[in-house]
């Protein structure tokens, strides 16, 4: 198979521009980007750099963005990705670049993975038995834990592309293993640690991430499944953000109150009613919002027929932990 | 002066340097983790189907004699008994650290069968236990705070005085060498299968600690010893994890038939790989293969069981022949997969190098005789690792700090630039590697005689002087992957030569050795071990007795 | 065509100019809407699920009592509800459970069969491109606009669009039969920053500015969104991205149903054009001149 590879050229070390080079191949039949990429160094450009590992797309290494899309290389077959008989390999996006598509996980993954304190917390157990556990416990932490840490779920996160300091999906996965682990001691202090700014409660919830994980792990739900839990538990914010748990509590107090949402009174609660600097923040976007009369009034909208059924379902819910 | 970087040096980031390190960090030594790949990348990713372990209330003597039995008696009964004993208390470990291992109806570690077990030893993740060990092996490493040096790639070890004394590494990032020293050296660099081609072997399962111990004179044991996988998918890396077989798939030949139940009518599909693998190269060899494949059945099994048991597998499987495993026949034939030989340790790693230690599949104890239980080696990796984290951080506490010159980091440099030099104009490596591949495959493979080893031998030994004479073909400095390969194909070859000595040498059949020319098994000369040493004109194999405890030898049979 | 109509809060609250849109636009279309009063907000992805779940669910019981599809205008709305009724048909248990506990005591139960689509949705699927084409009375000839999917109506896609490929490129097929011209840009389907406005406003006005900034470059007058919570920040809050990114980016958000309106012949005042933050005055430039 004749296949060009257009690959992003880049070197830290001279920071120069990242430049494109073409290298025409002829490939075998089932190649995968991987090969190509061996092939071009072997026998065209040996200072090409990249990673590789176990060759069968178990271990994560190899992420590559190929034709503006984050896959594993070792895996991804030339020919079910060519286009025209042309491949483009870029380093996935958002990450400190070393060298072409070797690229800083450290300063990408590495270090956020340290951060959530990815270790058990043994809730104790007597040592010398295993912990009797049941299938059904441990199914969804096995299921978050089969992540192999190639990247790919953080590279397609909208939030990350904006703000490199979020925790991002993946390490929220790492998180989530420990959270519900039944061996984990230290549930609530995990769920504070993360619910402070830059954490769970900066995931805008876009649902990128499932998508772009090869493994169908789904880190958007495990996200939704932390703020399920934190608000179960009452942590619902850190200490540096409480605006969130207000907003949340603002949101169910409305819904409660009339079945619906009071939209000038959540932006009122969420900046809280102390909160004079916040409230005078609010202050241009509702004389706009007043001017074009849509300015939605707090604390005035009406109840709607279901209102009482709504507040027994919540109430009911709220009292009921699953 | 070599900068001493720590009591403990660890070299490898699989599972068993990091049980090493979490292990030295526990004794209280400082403890430095080196790796060539970040340790999440590391080969124990690929041990799919389980670790070995008896059961509470369960007799470790069952799994010990399945052990010996698989290993046709070539095992060290003493490293056996240790590997049985132990194993059971480092899976409890495992899954005190966080490990997610199936459980069964009462809630306890449910077990599989996997090749060569009498009743169900390993316990597994679904089809990833070595991904999840390794995860939480890892955990634990951060947890222990043991210094991590992410993708430094040794060159040499550090032997001053007769004793080991911290090693030559490559920093990739920066492409400089450095002398690091360290009160003692655990080598955990896993296999060297790579030798053959194709192997399931990841990028960097090259033999490094292997070839860096026999430099340093260090024997290797039992290296004729390589086991075939009857699994692969055709092309390096492909296998088909044997935790298919553990769940209840068939292996089928073109007739339709199990032609396993042949060889082993006890336990057919179950049986050890080596029986195995020569039953499917000799149903290829009669023309009942499908295009030089054997057929893996997975199908009855059902769909939801193949993807909550098996859902890497069915992954790895679509990518390599493009079948969904839980609906179709896949094609499968023998590959490389492991050596059970290695590094000679004595039962806590000690080499017989004062400061070297080796765990894992770099290192031989004599547990694995002459072919490696299906689930042994996760259990060798977390049982020895252990042990030798503990003696080598015992060991540390009585030695003073490395002292020494710089004499070899300014040797190393000297060698990597001549190799540079030579590698413009030069033959490539890459074409040395694979004529070493194909060479090891054909002559030194599944079915061998003398005459092929004496080609290997010869071949090997020519291709080291082409290899001397070549060079890679990079600049050198950050992130060179050509000049890494280059230099492991170094250590391949030393692998490889060491193997084929030593095949050459056992004039027997024993396990996954199968000598054509001798296929009988020969207990009264041929019950030791074999012994590679580095000589001047290449491997010396020398021999060393079997530790034979309660398991007297018997005809091997299933 | 009949279905159950869920406006949801926003187009009643922050865009009170959409639920008017819609109607008229549906009137119109002669899609009739029959409007769910006595349900709940579905969480907007804001409550946990534990409250938001049995709300949804005993919408989806109320419009399988009248027979009818649920039928949203906001995709936020049917993102939620999508994913909810995702897991109650995909789990008997739960759907048991929630019947029993939340349902059971006004006598409702949910047996698993209401279908919830968009407003986009019902007008590629159910009404038809081509008669809707027919239909307009105003071709927006020469108007420039981008589509703005957002999150919601895109993903989960083993939920979303899954058997529906057809449906990542709706808002185009629509931009195109109202006459209009397609701007592609690459922030369509990404997060508008709604969601976090107040966990991370500084992320969420980056986002806006990102998103209506792209479009503006590369030559859009207008954007178009299915999801009136989009329609809060990339309008509601552009101002203040502006500011915050320093860039002058002044690009008008339609909501679906007004950019349909428009072309069925409502003038920008039916449409109120002019409660949006953004100024249209461009876009009704551009239609003055059509007509």
């Amino acid at each position: 198979m004749q296949v060009t590879f257009k690959v992003t050229r880049y070197d830290r070390a001279t920071g120069e521009k990242p430049r494109v080079q073409s290298y025409a191949l002829d490939l075998p039949e089932g190649a995968t980007i991987l090969d190509g990429m061996m092939r071009i160094r072997e026998e065209q450009d040996p200072t090409l750099a990249f990673r590789a590992a176990c060759l069968r797309g178990v271990c994560g290494e190899c992420t590559m963005r190929v034709n503006k899309s984050g896959k594993l290389a070792c895996v991804t077959r030339v020919a079910s990705i060519a286009k025209n008989n042309e491949v483009t390999v870029e380093p996935i996006r958002y990450i400190p670049v070393i060298k072409d598509l070797v690229f800083d996980m450290e300063a990408f993954l590495w270090r956020k993975i340290k951060a959530v304190e990815p270790w058990l917390k043994p809730n104790g157990g007597a040592s010398d038995r295993e912990h009797v556990l049941r299938e059904e416990e441990l199914a969804e932490v096995r299921k978050a834990m089969s992540c192999y840490m190639c990247g790919l779920c953080d590279e397609g996160c909208t939030v990350i592309a904006v703000d490199g300091g979020f925790l991002g999906p993946a390490a929220l996965t790492k998180a989530y293993r420990f959270v519900f682990d039944p061996r984990d001691h230290a549930r609530v202090e995990r769920l504070r640690h993360l619910s402070e700014p830059k954490g769970m409660w900066d995931c805008t919830h876009c649902f990128e991430a499932n998508g772009h994980c090869p493994r169908g792990i789904n880190p958007t739900d495990r996200i939704f499944d932390l703020r399920d839990e934190s608000i179960r538990r009452g942590v619902k914010s850190g200490a540096a953000n409480q605006q969130v748990a207000r907003h949340y509590d603002s949101f169910v107090a409305s819904v409660k109150k009339s079945g619906w949402l009071d939209e000038g009174r959540l932006a009122i609660e969420s900046e809280g009613w102390t909160n004079v600097a916040g409230l005078l923040e609010l202050l241009p976007t509702a004389v706009k919002a007043l001017q074009r009369g849509k300015l939605p009034m707090p604390y005035l909208h009406r109840s709607r027929p279901g209102a009482e059924q709504i507040r027994r379902i919540i109430e009911r819910a709220e009292g009921k932990p699953s | 002066m070599p900068e001493l970087i720590a009591d403990v040096l660890v070299v490898g980031g699989g599972a068993a340097g990091m049980r090493a390190a979490i292990e030295a960090r526990k004794q209280g030594a400082e403890v430095v983790l080196l790796s060539k790949v970040h340790p999440l990348r590391s080969h124990t990713i690929t041990a799919h189907a389980g670790i070995n372990g008896a059961p509470a209330g369960g007799a470790w003597q069952a799994h010990a004699l399945d052990t010996v039995r698989a290993g046709d008696w070539l095992n060290d009964q003493d490293a056996v008994e240790v590997l049985c004993q132990e194993a059971p208390r480092a899976i409890i470990e495992l899954d005190h650290m966080g490990a997610l291992f199936n459980r069964d109806g009462q809630g306890h570690l449910d077990r599989r069968r996997l090749g060569g077990q009498s009743a169900p030893l390993a316990c597994y993740v679904n089809d990833m236990t070595g991904h999840y060990i390794l995860h939480v092996l890892y955990e634990q490493i951060l947890k222990s705070a043991a210094k991590c040096c992410d993708e430094w790639f040794v060159t040499a070890l550090l032997v001053d005085s007769g004793a080991c004394r911290g090693v030559i590494a490559l920093e990739l990032l920066t492409g400089k060498l450095h002398a690091l020293g360290a009160r003692a050296v655990v080598l955990a660099t896993g296999g060297g299968v790579r030798a053959y081609e194709p192997s399931t072997g990841s990028l960097g399962t090259t033999g490094d600690g292997v070839a860096l111990a026999y430099r340093a004179d260090v024997p290797l044991m039992d290296m004729e010893q390589v086991q075939f996988h009857p699994l692969g998918l055709g092309r390096n890396g492909g296998l088909a994890s044997e935790a298919t077989l553990g769940e209840g798939a068939h292996l089928f030949n073109k007739e339709g038939q199990r032609f396993a139940q042949a060889v082993a009518p006890g336990m057919a599909e179950l049986a050890p790989r080596d029986l195995l693998v020569r039953a499917a190269l000799a149903e290829l060899e009669a023309g009942r293969g499908v295009d030089g494949a054997l057929l893996l059945d997975a199908r009855h099994l059902g769909k939801d069981r193949v993807m909550t048991r098996l859902p890497q597998t069915r992954e790895v499987v679509k990518a390599f022949t493009g079948k969904d495993l839980a609906a179709d026949p896949v094609p499968v034939r023998p590959i490389a997969h492991r050596l059970m030989g290695g590094i000679h340790t004595d039962l806590n790693g000690a080499t017989p190098l004062p400061g070297l230690y080796a765990a894992g599949s770099c290192a031989s104890t004599g547990a694995h005789g002459a072919t490696r239980l299906g689930g042994n080696t996760l259990a060798e990796a977390v049982v020895f690792g252990r042990r030798a984290g503990t003696a080598a951080a015992a060991y540390a506490k009585t030695v003073a700090a490395p002292r020494g010159s710089d004499a070899l980091l300014k040797d190393e440099e000297r060698r990597i630039a001549l190799a540079l030099s030579k590698g413009k104009g030069g033959e490539s490596d890459v074409r040395l590697r694979e004529e070493l591949g194909r060479l090891m495959m054909e002559k030194a493979g599944i079915s061998r005689d003398a005459a092929g080893l004496q080609e290997a031998v010869r071949g090997v030994a020519a291709l080291q002087g082409r290899y001397a004479q070549a060079g890679p073909r990079g600049p050198g400095g950050a992130f060179d992957g050509g000049l890494v390969a280059f230099l492991e194909l170094g250590y391949t070859l030393e692998v490889a030569w060491a193997i084929a000595a030593a095949a050459l040498a056992r004039a027997e059949s024993r396990g996954a050795h199968w000598r054509r020319d001798h296929p009988e098994r020969n207990d009264a000369e041929w019950l030791r071990h074999t012994l590679v040493v580095r000589g001047a004109e290449g491997p010396r194999v020398e021999f060393r007795p079997v530790t034979v405890r309660q398991w007297r030898p018997e005809r091997r049979a299933y | 065509m009949k279905y159950a109509f869920y406006p949801g809060c926003v187009s009643r609250g922050g865009c009170p100019e959409l639920y008017p849109a819609a109607v008229k636009v549906a009137e119109r279309l002669g899609i009739e809407l029959q409007e769910l009063t006595d349900v709940g907000c579905t969480g907007a992805g804001v409550l946990s699920r534990d409250i938001s779940d049995p709300i949804n669910t005993r919408t989806f019981a109320k419009a399988e009592r009248l027979g009818l599809p649920i039928m949203t205008i906001c995709s936020t709305c049917q993102g939620v509800m999508s994913q909810c009724n995702a897991r109650v048909q995909g789990d008997v248990e739960y759907l048991a459970r929630l019947n029993r506990e939340f349902l059971a005591q006004e006598g409702l139960e949910y047996k698993g069969t209401t279908e919830v689509k968009h407003l986009l949705w019902v007008l590629v699927e159910d009404f038809g491109l081509e008669k809707l084409k027919t239909l307009v009375a105003r071709p927006l000839n020469g108007l420039r606009v981008s589509p703005f999917y957002g999150c919601y109506i895109r993903r989960p896609t083993d939920i979303m669009t899954k058997g529906f490929p057809g449906r990542k490129g709706y808002l185009e097929d629509v931009i195109k039969i109202v006459g209009a011209d397609v701007q592609d840009f690459g922030g369509k389907t990404k997060c508008c920053g709604f969601p976090i406005l107040t966990a991370n406003e500084e992320n969420s006005m980056a986002m806006v500015a990102n998103h209506t900034g792209e479009a503006k470059e590369k030559g859009a007058d207008c954007m178009v969104t299915p999801c009136p919570l989009c329609h809060l920040n990339l309008d509601g809050q552009q101002p203040r991205a502006e500011k915050m990114k320093g860039k002058q980016i002044g690009l008008p958000i339609l909501h679906l149903p007004q950019l349909v309106g428009l072309s069925l012949g409502f003038s920008p005042e039916e449409m109120e054009l002019k409660r949006h933050f953004v100024d249209t005055q461009k876009v009704r430039a551009k239609l003055q001149m059509l007509t």
